[in-house]
């Protein structure tokens, strides 16, 4: 249970330590796509803890959401409307969501083996 | 399970590196290089060294000045006292100063050079100028027309008349008189004026400025109140007295 999290600091700290930049026109594209990418990993993280887990799902949610949360950022700065903004608001409002399900069940959980 | 678990942290490593990356996106800011070459380092050292000499002889003066507070001898506290206000009064500029220093004169071009032209007339923004410039050059003193120039005044245009601190300014000539420090100072800022780029800023006006070097400048003592709106006395307890 513990791998995601130890991949979750393997991959900051290489990306600390190996000095990437990205331009500053991209900035926006790259923190909508980490956004998706949460969204989508939390999703997971529920998903797993509801048992309907399924990989393909998953994998296809986590890559299909980032290019289109940046294509939609992308068609939004074209067009001279914030799209950008939808993303966010779609994205933040699931990241929340997931996080309160995931909170709940955990804590059934736990007092389901507090009881035992 | 395994291949969940191991997908679950293919996908959070390269979240990792995203969010590493977007960070560091962010917080990378060109760092500022330093430029300056030998010469202007030079340069730069001597100025800190003398506002460090600046600093120390005022640390010496007020530890002077709180030794002889310190003093028991009433007589000697009133004496420090009053001296401590005219200090005060005089860099405030409530008092007429005597010294060296350069004297401009602002007059209106010659008529045959005017053209037809309406001759100049100094407008309040060309006056702030020349004032800025020669605060940079290192003025200690400015009167204009025999007005106190004081750290509050104001130069305004209002209704087409050029105002000093209410006083008119209209009159040509006008006559700047600049109080430098020293003997020294007021050469250099004869110089600087000689050659300085305000004399093609009023010539764009129709006036003329001379500059002429003086070892007897009055520059007469500030004559209105100094309104203080933004300043409020400390009510700090003493010591035991």
């Amino acid at each position: 249970m513990w791998l995601p999290f130890f991949g979750l600091i393997v991959g900051i700290t290489l990306g600390l330590l190996s000095d990437i930049t990205i331009p500053k026109e991209y900035e926006n594209y790259l923190s909508i796509a980490v956004l998706a990418a949460l969204d989508t990993l939390f999703g997971g993280i529920r998903a797993h803890l509801q048992n309907l887990y399924d990989e393909k799902v998953f994998v296809s949610g986590f890559f299909f959401n980032i290019l289109l949360a940046a294509s939609l950022a992308f068609l939004g700065v074209h067009l001279g409307v914030d799209l950008y903004l939808a993303a966010i608001f779609a994205f933040g409002v699931r990241l929340f969501q997931n996080i309160a399900v995931i909170r709940r069940l955990i804590l059934s959980r736990w007092e389901k083996k507090r009881e035992k | 399970m395994n291949n969940q678990l191991f997908t679950m942290t293919v996908i959070s490593l390269i979240i990792g590196l995203m969010i590493a990356v977007q960070f560091q996106t962010i917080n990378d800011k060109p760092a500022v290089r330093d430029t300056r070459d030998s010469f202007e380092l030079r340069q730069d050292l001597l100025k800190e060294k003398e506002t460090e000499l600046t600093l120390l002889e005022e640390i010496r003066s007020t530890n002077d000045k709180l030794a002889e507070y310190a003093n028991d001898e009433q007589r000697t506290r009133e004496e420090v006292m009053e001296n401590t206000l005219m200090e005060l009064k005089e860099e405030t500029g409530l008092t007429s100063i005597k010294g060296t220093g350069i004297i401009l004169t602002i007059d209106s071009i010659d008529q045959e050079l005017l053209l037809g032209e309406k001759p100049g007339k100094a407008n309040a923004r060309l006056i702030r100028r020349l004032i800025n410039e020669l605060n940079m050059y290192g003025a200690a003193e400015i009167s204009v027309n025999g007005n106190r120039h004081v750290n509050t005044s104001a130069i305004r245009d209002i209704n087409m008349e050029t105002k000093m601190d209410g006083q008119t300014l209209n009159s040509l000539p006008l006559e700047v008189k600049v109080l430098a420090k020293d003997e020294q100072a007021a050469r250099e800022l004869y110089n600087r004026m000689k050659v300085s780029a305000s004399a093609d800023d009023f010539f764009a006006y129709n006036l003329v400025i001379s500059v002429k070097k003086s070892t007897d400048i009055t520059i007469p003592a500030y004559k209105k109140n100094i309104v203080i709106r933004y300043m409020e006395p400390i009510m700090e307890k003493g010591g035991n007295s």
